[in-house]
């Protein structure tokens, strides 16, 4: 076993901190909210200047215009990003997306795609919950129907992340039925700007928005940006989801240690009723045990990552880990608030909000994360009967 | 990084579970009976001709040369087994101390690999700590020792103590015989069915040639010792609640009611889960902290960070494995409180594990200043 970097790894996360101190990551424009997870706000202007570097593209085999470094060192600059609060929002959307296309995407899809995602321009959201369809996503209800090398897709997707600023969308539909649910699903590339889109902004509950409802109707889309194959859309959303518990949150445990460090500033520098909070001895042993908690989920994570660069199955893990990064980071959030005493519930905006109010909108912004792709209880049936072997719940009959 | 066990790491395991689950009708204390000495010495005698005893020994004092990332995994298997005994105390944590000694001090070592001696820490007082800067008690050379040393492990069958306390010139460490005139031991039983034990100390006589190492140098003796005490406790912790995590899945399996298997309900499957998150999470912290030990540590800024990862490891672990232990209680239902069952068993021995060699608020106090928390003002 060894749980240090390599010198190569290390040199590299040296290269990301001088570039972002070469580009200070607040200097930025951000086009979109930070929902709190550790990627920071969406800021195409930052993606631009990690593609300029070749950073987006930086795993890619080099035949697709790749750096063909291994998956460790996406691990370490996610991990030097999240550090520093950097607006990196879309990059895990844009290498999973990448990394499906290059895996399952057509000839052309690559070719029209993956010059544009590694440069920053192309940005993605994923349309897969509908209304009636969430924990339960078989039961969605959008459909595609061929008309010859087209695809004609209908329906209604919701609670998609900056799908209002991204410029593609991966949308699951229906395209053949009978046999089961899980059958006769399409998984398809849609262009924002295609006509018959209608993307409506959901605001949430900070007061900035970050979800989009995705009206289709009529949407055009050629066969040639289905991704992966016609009617087994399942099989590449499972790949994709899976990735996308362990991508979607690898980049939460430095994001907590960073506020974390923030949170001990401020117990240092605050006097509250006649004491340091640095001093009480409640504050000391609870900020310590989230430390230590991080340091677990740090640990849980690069884990992980190995497995994955191993090619080892990981038939729960990211499930396991995702849990816990989520309700750490709800822990911590809660925590900050206490420490902030009475400035604890002036909203994030206020002029007298304490640390520019980053622990209030963290503490919002927590709440939807024990929700978003794949909600706890769900996720831990998958840990206890795909990890633990425990027999499944009778399905209901419908 | 790289998260695989060596071949030999997989053989050491394989080769534990394997005697442990042999041994385990024997070597574990039944319900409510404490083993006089902890472990029987037929056992403790075959873990010696296994070469156990001289894991972190090199090879030159008669040992295997192994690393802590060796010894917390056969410990995790101890505590799997629910193991009792010497072990973590003398081929772990005095072994650890004495590998930093002088040449005098590591003469020791060879007997002590081959498990034919044992060697006993006295660090804790009156005040129940293990922190070194709580240590009250007088360990001058030449001079004598006055008081008590609590939660003594072992002292009914260690042959020799290594005593720690303040010196004139810093913290100082001593190897006194147990038998050494003024020397008094009070077995005090554990819920755990281990035995501690109060060692009193009136007028004993200490020499220069007691002390290990030069006279105020015994700190980083004594953090080191610290430190692999921890670690092996918090591997044993991970071992019990593995151990916990099974049966408790096995009983959700087979225990039927309302029809169904209650793993099926989703209230004992999330139970369930998050036994296996507190099992893994405690298993790699544990095991890095170790990675961490290792380390060739050339320095106090080192051996600092090596401090700070060991009580992350402990405190988490002790927290984690308590409240498997706790939630495993509401999986079995009225079975677990019942004293034929072995739930209680596993849960005390994480209940003492968690508290020996530091507790949680003690390790929670070194996380704390590590993370930059300005010291109290006291």
């Amino acid at each position: 076993m060894d749980f240090a970097l390599s010198a190569d790894e290390h040199a590299f996360a040296a290269d990301v901190r001088r570039f972002l101190a070469d580009h200070p990551p607040d200097r930025f424009p951000v086009d979109g909210m930070d929902a709190g997870y550790g990627s920071g706000a969406h800021s195409r202007a930052f993606l631009r200047a990690l593609g300029e570097r070749g950073w987006i593209s930086l795993t890619w085999p080099r035949a697709f215009g790749g750096e063909g470094r291994p998956l460790m060192f996406r691990l370490v600059l996610f991990e030097e990003l999240a550090l520093a609060g950097a607006p990196f929002g879309p990059l895990a959307g844009c290498d999973q997306t990448a990394e499906a296309i290059i895996r399952d995407g057509s000839d052309r899809l690559r070719a029209e795609l993956l010059p544009r995602i590694a440069r920053g321009d192309a940005t993605f959201w994923q349309g897969f919950s509908e209304p009636g369809a969430g924990s339960d996503l078989l039961s969605l209800e959008t459909q595609a129907s061929r008309d010859g090398d087209q695809w004609v897709i209908r329906g209604h997707k919701i609670w998609s992340s900056h799908a209002g600023i991204s410029t593609h969308g991966l949308v699951l539909a229906r395209t053949a039925r009978g046999g089961r649910r899980q059958d006769g699903l399409t998984m398809f590339v849609v262009d924002n700007a295609t006509a018959g889109m209608d993307i409506r902004p959901i605001r949430s509950l900070t007061g900035e928005v970050y979800h989009y409802e995705v009206f289709l109707d009529g949407v055009r889309v050629h066969r040639d940006w289905v991704l992966g194959r016609e009617h087994e859309g399942w099989a590449q959303l499972l790949r994709g989801l899976d990735t996308d518990r362990f991508w979607g949150r690898f980049y939460k445990a430095p994001m907590l240690t960073r506020v974390l460090r923030r949170l001990v500033d401020y117990a240092n520098t605050t006097v509250r009723d006649g004491g340091w909070l640095a001093h009480d001895a409640g504050v000391r042993r609870r900020l310590a045990a989230m430390a230590t908690e991080i340091e677990v989920l740090r640990v849980l994570f690069y884990r992980i990552g190995w497995m994955l660069a191993e090619g080892l199955p990981t038939p729960y893990e990211a499930a396991l880990a995702k849990v816990m990064a989520d309700e750490a980071g709800q822990k911590l959030a809660a925590l900050g608030l206490e420490l902030l005493g009475p400035h604890a519930a002036l909203p994030p905006s206020s002029p007298w909000a304490a640390l520019a109010g980053e622990i209030q909108h963290l503490y919002l912004t927590t709440m939807g994360h024990t929700i978003a792709g794949g909600t706890s209880e769900v996720l831990r049936t998958t840990v206890a009967t795909r990890g633990l072997g425990l027999p499944r719940e009778p399905r209901a009959r419908t | 990084m790289d998260f695989r066990l060596s071949d030999q790491q997989r053989l050491l395991v394989t080769i534990a579970r394997d005697f442990l689950d042999k041994q385990a009708s024997t070597a574990v204390a039944p319900a409510g009976m404490p083993h006089e000495r902890g472990l029987p010495a037929d056992v403790w005698r075959e873990m010696a001709r296994l070469g156990w005893p001289g894991l972190l020994v090199p090879q030159a004092l008669g040992g295997s040369g192994g690393s802590m990332l060796d010894v917390v995994l056969l410990v995790e298997e101890m505590g799997r087994a629910c193991l009792g005994g010497p072990y973590v105390g003398s081929a772990v944590a005095a072994t650890a101390l004495l590998l930093r000694g002088d040449p005098r001090a590591r003469q020791w070592l060879p007997a002590m690999a081959l498990g034919e001696r044992i060697v006993t820490l006295a660090v804790a007082e009156e005040g129940a700590s293990f922190a070194p800067d709580s240590l009250a008690m007088a360990v001058d050379a030449p001079g004598r020792l006055e008081g008590v040393k609590l939660f003594v492990r072992d002292a009914d069958v260690a042959d020799t103590l290594i005593v720690a306390g303040r010196g004139a010139g810093g913290l100082n460490v001593a190897l006194v015989p147990r038998d050494r005139a003024g020397v008094t031991v009070t077995a005090v039983a554990l819920m755990s069915g281990e035995n501690v034990f109060a060692v009193e100390f009136r007028n004993v006589a200490i020499d220069t040639s007691d002390l290990v190492g030069s006279p105020g140098r015994g700190l980083d003796l004594l953090r080191a010792a610290l430190r692999a005490g921890a670690l092996a406790r918090a591997a044993e912790m991970v071992g019990a609640a593995q151990r916990v995590l099974e049966l408790a899945v096995e009983h959700a399996k087979v225990r039927v009611q309302s029809g169904r298997p209650i793993g099926t309900f989703q209230a004992i499957q999330h139970a369930c889960a998050d036994l296996l998150r507190n099992v893994e999470g405690a298993r790699w912290i544990v095991r890095s902290a170790a990675w961490n030990a290792d380390c060739p540590d050339a320095g106090g800024a080192d051996s600092r960070a090596a401090d700070t990862a060991v009580a992350t490891a402990k405190a988490w672990t002790g927290e984690a494995c308590l409240a498997v232990a706790r939630r495993a209680h509401q999986v079995f239902g009225a079975i677990g409180y019942c004293e034929e069952h072995p739930l209680h068993r596993f849960h005390k021995q994480i209940l003492a594990s968690s508290v020996d060699f530091g507790d949680a608020s003690t390790h929670l106090e070194t996380v704390a200043g590590a993370i930059g928390l300005a010291p109290d003002a006291v």
